[in-house]
């Protein structure tokens, strides 16, 4: 018998992992209807191509399903694991397409404006991990949107750039670790633009 | 080159495949780097959210599902026993949310109070939301809760007043894992949809 998905809502990602090792289909689809469209957000972000996001969405969702039995919940959080492997889908398919990356460079799009399907709980992260972005030096956010949204590795950034590897690696470090401290911290004030 | 320095870019994926070997293969001997590798990885699986996409159409979901069940079919021939594993993943739900009770908050700007939001969630996912700092609801509006589940519509949860002594709401419904609460200004009695930015916003 097959766990109705009313009650998957209630159980932790690491819950659901553990029955997707167990073949629970259920258990997949609430992993994805979590952690779905975050995972087709980064795709899309790093490969600019919907077809190429698509398959690098399934590909890292069958991965989850196939090696759910050997995620270890005491290493990492499900969802860190989850979009670990959409992202590294995604990277190495941007490298191996080769394709031109120069537009990368530039600013992400401002957020669309709410929309009827705009998802809240989405946003309201969307909206913390860019204020925390926003409040990194200049050099160190680039290194990190670079690297990680657009796909470039630590040599490709430092050609780039025109700065030694050594720096690049510290901006890399500095930014992440700065970060973790920003997203981190409780009870800071955010300034809020958009309604729920 | 030391191999210590690779952390952050193999977190975020930023090595070449040789440089990501030699890494993997330091790792095995190097606790401090797994321990901080862990750390710096969930940080950056947290970039993920800040991209700004449309949603994926629906088929994705049905292939994802449909593939799933077709590879199920040929890997797992036998039917598993299901009692065993219901209670291992009752008890993992359950020790994901013993007496976590956390903060956060955030407020809009326009005062000198601070305003603090606690979350005291029980075992069973019950909550309950504390505010201080919070001015008395304005006259002919109230303060409405909501709960925000990952991927879901904000829901009510309930209404409370406000005021310096502070606020206690139980919140009606459960409260997902990774769900946020939002508090917002409504017209009294509240709404079915929230027409105001939230001032106050709290994460478990």
């Amino acid at each position: 018998m097959r766990v109705m998905s009313r009650q998957l809502t209630h159980l932790s990602d690491e819950a659901l992992v553990l029955m997707a090792a167990r073949s629970e289909e259920s258990a997949l689809a609430e992993l994805y209807d979590r952690y779905g469209r975050a995972a087709y957000g980064l795709a899309l972000r790093v490969l600019r191509d919907p077809a190429l996001a698509e398959d690098a969405v399934q590909e890292a969702f069958l991965a989850v399903w196939r090696s759910a039995a050997r995620f270890v919940p005491e290493k990492s959080k499900a969802s860190t694991w989850i979009l670990t492997l959409v992202h590294r889908r995604a990277v190495d398919t941007v490298r191996r397409e080769q394709r031109r990356r120069a537009d990368t460079l530039e600013r992400a799009p401002e957020p669309t404006v709410g929309g009827v399907d705009e998802d809240a709980w989405l946003r309201l992260q969307r909206e913390r991990v860019q204020e925390a972005l926003r409040a990194l030096p200049d050099t160190q956010r680039e290194a990190l949107e670079l690297a990680y949204y657009g796909g470039f590795s630590q040599s490709e950034l430092a050609e780039r750039l025109g700065q030694p590897l050594g720096t690049i690696k510290s901006r890399m470090f500095a930014g992440l670790s700065s970060l973790r401290a920003l997203l981190g911290e409780t009870g800071t004030e955010v300034s809020w633009t958009s309604t729920i | 080159m030391d191999v210590h320095d690779l952390t952050a870019a193999y977190a975020l994926d930023a090595l070449g495949p040789d440089e990501a070997q030699a890494y993997q293969e330091h790792l095995g001997q190097c606790e401090q780097c797994r321990a901080q590798l862990a750390e710096l990885n969930e940080t950056a699986a947290t970039l993920a959210f800040g991209a700004v996409a449309p949603p994926p159409p629906p088929r994705l979901r049905e292939s994802i599902l449909a593939a799933a069940a077709a590879e199920r079919s040929n890997v797992v021939p036998l039917r598993r026993r299901n009692w065993a594993p219901r209670a291992l993943i009752l008890v993992a739900a359950a020790a994901a949310c013993v007496a976590v009770g956390f903060t956060v908050a955030a407020l809009r700007p326009g005062g000198t109070t601070r305003v603090t939001a606690a979350l005291v969630l029980a075992a069973d996912r019950t909550a309950t939301l504390q505010v201080t700092g919070l001015a008395h609801a304005p006259t002919q509006k109230t303060y409405e809760a909501w709960i925000i589940p990952p991927g879901g519509k904000a829901r009510p949860a309930g209404l409370f007043a406000g005021g310096t002594a502070g606020s206690s709401l139980k919140l009606s419904g459960k409260l997902p894992p990774h769900a946020v609460v939002a508090v917002t200004i409504e017209p009294a009695g509240g709404d079915s949809v929230a027409t105001t930015a939230p001032v106050v916003v709290a994460r478990t």
